[in-house]
């Protein structure tokens, strides 16, 4: 026995799947190859309305992979490079790519966008550690420096040095990030070594030793921007190493935390980041319109709006804090640096952490 | 076959027949399919919801085991100081409780009691190894202090616990548990001024946990496990589960669009039910989810619980559903098609019967075998018909009846029953014709009475006609078989012989006939006496044409009469 509604309600369900198949026969297939530009970026790097606009214009799928460490992204790009197209990496860090074959030149030329830059990050061979035989590897993104957040309240007068980090009034109120290299840079800043990027093999087990204590003295340690923003707040730190620099700063203001950002008097760890091709990228002429698209006007807009970082279009040294940069350098030994810190982050004691 | 009325009709009932049972047949299959879909959706709800007891219970097992240790008397007289010997007892046997909890739980990884002194300094460590226990001791035991489950849980008052998020353990020298899923359930251990002084932690293995849990569900379910906000910790496919552990995204709601609504509201425990995921990911699901907020757990976070099941497997039932409801409606088709042939059949044939028997009649006049013993409308008929046909069969024997007896009175005389004159002729000129093709001889005899008008004057015309008709009777019973006696009119008389005559047999015969008439004729109470004159003609010596051979005799009886008298 079938009630009218029924029969109705199974009219219109027999008619359904007509609908969808004259409304899959109107639209291009999903499951059609699309081509996929697979990206590997920082946080912040690559807003959502950027990548959409990338992927309608370009009619392409991008596939976005955040990196929070440049172990990660080294891990990444060394052992999987055919699985990633293009980068984002710091001038420094960019040094070991090239050296190890994971990169391909970038060309200026294909980059219409670039004319917009201010013309410091234009020429490329007066940044250091862009160009390898005269080809250029890489284009600038963002910079920003890497100087200390502290909460007002809790700092009479702003931290000058970064030995605050260490300073025992603050223990349990230090955030740090969880990153061999730049940590160990930090460490060698603090025991005043000649370079923070080049410690003598004499000089290790002191930093190592500095680490453990910093550890000692840390409330925790950070990977990503909002991660260290939400410790900060939670737990009343007095004082935060700040990797994102000025993105953080913008988000701890956003959270509504009163805070000031300094730049140490050893100079702060800065880094610029830029755009850099894989050696077996798919297709490098699509990895050539996304670095395009990236130095378009409304890319660079929300890196300063959103992030508070640095675009290489406007020149805005007015901003930032007063204080000499460190431009990051090549590390002495970065793998050794990460592998060192990974045991430190693990709690082990300095005679485990120098074990072979 | 020709298309009649019965066929038209059996047509008819194979339609009706056929719309029947296939309307039937579809809605109720649909209605079943339905009613099918919507269990095999409940059982997956209900499945869902019985996992997520389930992992309500088993977490509440370990913050049972980690509260239980914290409580314990010998927690806190391991952290606070005490001689050395007493201080190593009290380990050892918080060791041995750790290995009995651990062997009786193989989804922890791990279970610690670290001091809040000496920067997290875990005391006593027991890790899975390759399937046995380790005791962790000496330089391997590492500073915890600055790990969120460490410095958060220090944060609680007594008797709380701390549920961390779902992550991986990225701990050098966990053991079995680096680089795996897990989550730490922690307790803080208090003194007796109520300072937190160290903690007992477990680091729960999630997948093992889960997939003891899943272990009873069929294996077309599919497990997921997600945080609060949506992202995989286990999805069936690896490389979608702690996606934002590699820095990429695969979150519950891109997967199943429908559970975006369900992250954004207010995160109070409920069921979801999905019915499907995108139409972009290549096998359908049919999938049901649960979010259930962990009071303990960082952050307040909550769990996304879901089980998932190929639509196809689901469909399948309702498949099997199709295939027996076709069968159903193909056969009762099937019946509709064979009983509409047999009843046209039935109808047609004491149709063809009655036609039949209608032909034979009007071929042959004769009644034949009609159904007349049916009591329905064809019975009815044949009745009628065959009243008809009786009444027909009766006219026409009247009519035939009646055609003899005018053919009769036309060839013969009325008083004397005698051929008349047409007939005789007739007859004479068939005999003649046949002694001229035969070559034989034929004789005539005329006979007119005598006296005849004396006694229709005397006695009146019945006498006269009592006369005629003696004489009638009298010459037949003169006659052979062949040989024709008919009355030409008036007191006239012919007789045809066929055959041979010589002239001794024809005066025997005259002789014969003229005894036969002299003698007297009985009329009511007298005797009347005629007598009669004869002449007579032979073929072929007299005439060869009846009118020549009958003016003959006509002749010789005259001459006859006038010479006897």
């Amino acid at each position: 026995m079938i009630s009218a509604s029924t029969f109705l309600a199974a009219c219109r369900r027999s008619m359904l799947p007509v609908a969808a198949l004259l409304a899959l026969a109107a639209t291009p297939p999903l499951w059609a190859a699309q081509p996929v530009l697979r990206v590997l970026a920082w946080p912040g790097y690559a807003e959502p309305e950027v990548v959409q606009r990338f992927e309608l214009e370009h009619q392409v799928k991008v596939e976005l992979t955040v990196v929070t460490s440049d172990a990660t992204l080294w891990e990444k790009v060394s052992a999987h490079n055919r699985d990633f197209d293009v980068f984002a990496v710091n001038t420094a860090e960019l040094q070991r790519y090239i050296a190890a074959n994971l990169v391909q030149p970038v060309h200026a030329g294909k980059i219409p966008n670039t004319h917009n830059q201010l013309a410091r990050f234009r020429d490329l061979s007066a940044i250091p550690g862009l160009m390898h035989n005269g080809k250029a590897y890489a284009l600038p993104y963002t910079y920003t420096q890497m100087g200390l957040i502290y909460d007002r309240k809790q700092f009479r007068t702003p931290p000058h040095s970064i030995s605050a980090l260490w300073d025992e009034r603050y223990r349990g109120k230090v955030i740090a990030y969880d990153g061999g290299t730049h940590n160990f840079s930090l460490a060698a800043q603090s025991l005043r070594l000649a370079s923070p990027f080049r410690i003598a093999p004499q000089d290790v087990p002191r930093a190592a030793a500095r680490l453990i204590e910093l550890r000692r003295n840390a409330l925790g340690f950070y990977t990503q921007p909002a991660e260290s923003t939400q410790l900060f707040m939670r737990h009343g730190a007095a004082l935060m190493f700040a990797n994102y620099g000025m993105q953080q700063v913008q988000m701890l203001k956003q959270a509504g935390a009163d805070i000031g950002y300094v730049i140490p008097q050893e100079g702060a760890l800065a880094w610029l980041d830029c755009w850099s091709i894989t050696r077996d990228a798919h297709d490098p002429a699509l990895a050539h319109a996304w670095i395009d698209h990236l130095l378009d006007p409304q890319a660079s807009r929300l890196l300063v709006e959103r992030q508070g970082l640095s675009n290489t279009m406007v020149d805005d040294s007015n901003g930032q804090p007063n204080g000499k940069p460190l431009w990051l350098e090549p590390p002495e030994d970065t793998v050794r640096r990460e592998r060192l810190w990974e045991r430190i982050r693990s709690g082990d004691r300095l005679t485990r952490v120098l074990a072979p | 076959m020709r298309f009649t009325i019965a066929w038209r009709l059996g047509l008819v009932l194979v339609m009706v027949g056929l719309l029947g049972t296939g309307l039937t047949g579809y809605f109720a299959y649909q209605a079943s399919r339905e009613q099918l879909l919507k269990s095999s959706e409940e059982r997956l709800l209900t499945a869902t919801q019985v996992l997520m007891r389930q992992v309500t219970v088993a977490l509440n097992d370990v913050k049972a085991d980690v509260q239980l240790i914290a409580q314990h008397p010998q927690a806190p007289r391991i952290l606070q100081r005490s001689t050395a010997g007493y201080q190593a007892l009290s380990e050892e046997n918080v060791a041995k409780i750790f290995e009995g909890l651990m062997a009786v739980h193989p989804e922890y990884f791990q279970m610690r009691l670290i001091e809040a002194d000496n920067h997290g300094m875990e005391r006593i460590r027991i890790d899975r190894d390759m399937g046995g226990l380790l005791r962790i001791s000496g330089d391997d035991l590492q500073e915890k202090g600055h790990y969120p489950y460490v410095f958060e849980t220090l944060r609680l008052p007594p008797g709380s616990i701390y549920v961390s998020r779902a992550t991986i353990n990225h701990e050098t020298g966990a053991h079995a548990g680096e680089g795996r899923p897990a989550l730490q359930v922690a307790a803080p251990i208090h003194d007796a001024r109520r300072h937190a002084i160290g903690l007992i932690v477990i680091n729960v293995d999630l997948q093992g946990l889960f997939a003891q849990l899943a272990a009873d569900l069929p294996p077309e379910l599919k497990l997921y496990l997600a945080n609060g906000r949506g992202d995989y910790l286990i999805h069936p496919d690896p490389s979608r589960s702690f996606a934002f552990d590699r820095g990429q995204v695969a979150r519950v709601q891109d997967e199943f669009p429908a559970m975006a609504a369900a992250l954004n509201g207010s995160q109070e425990e409920r069921t979801h039910l999905v019915t499907s995921n995108r139409a972009s990911d290549a096998e359908p699901l049919v999938a049901a989810f649960g979010t259930r907020t962990i009071p303990d757990m960082e952050g307040n976070d909550a769990f996304i619980l879901g089980l998932s099941q190929p639509r196809e497997s689901v469909l399948s039932e309702s498949k099997q559903l199709a295939s027996i409801t076709l069968g159903i409606v193909l056969s009762f088709s099937a019946m509709t098609v064979l009983l509409a042939y047999f009843l046209a059949r039935a109808f047609n044939r004491p149709f063809y019967r009655i036609v039949a028997e209608i032909r034979r009649f009007s071929a042959e006049g004769k009644i034949g075998n009609l159904p007349t013993n049916r009591r329905d409308e064809i019975g009815e008929l044949a009745h009628s018909i065959q009243l008809m046909e009786r009444q027909i069969q009766h006219q026409i024997e009247d009519l035939q009846m009646q055609q003899e007896m005018l053919d009769h009175q036309a060839s013969h005389d009325s008083l004397t029953d005698l051929p008349n004159r047409r007939m005789f002729l007739d007859r004479l000129q068939h005999a003649l014709a046949r002694a001229k093709r035969q070559d034989e001889q034929l004789l005539l005899l005329f006979i007119d009475l005598d006296d005849f008008k004396i006694i229709n004057d005397t006695h009146g015309h019945a006498a006269g006609d009592a006369v005629l008709q003696a004489v009638a009777q009298r010459l037949r019973a003169l006659l052979r078989e062949s040989d024709t006696a008919a009355r030409l009119g008036g007191d006239e008389f012919i007789i045809l012989f066929e055959g041979t005559w010589d002239d001794a047999q024809i005066e025997q015969m005259v002789h014969k006939v003229q005894t036969a008439m002299a003698d007297p004729i009985p009329y009511q109470d007298i005797e009347l006496h005629s007598g009669g004159s004869i002449g007579y003609s032979r073929f072929p010596q007299d005439g060869s044409t009846s009118s020549t051979l009958i003016a003959a005799a006509d002749q010789a009886m005259y001459h006859c009469k006038s010479n006897g008298r």
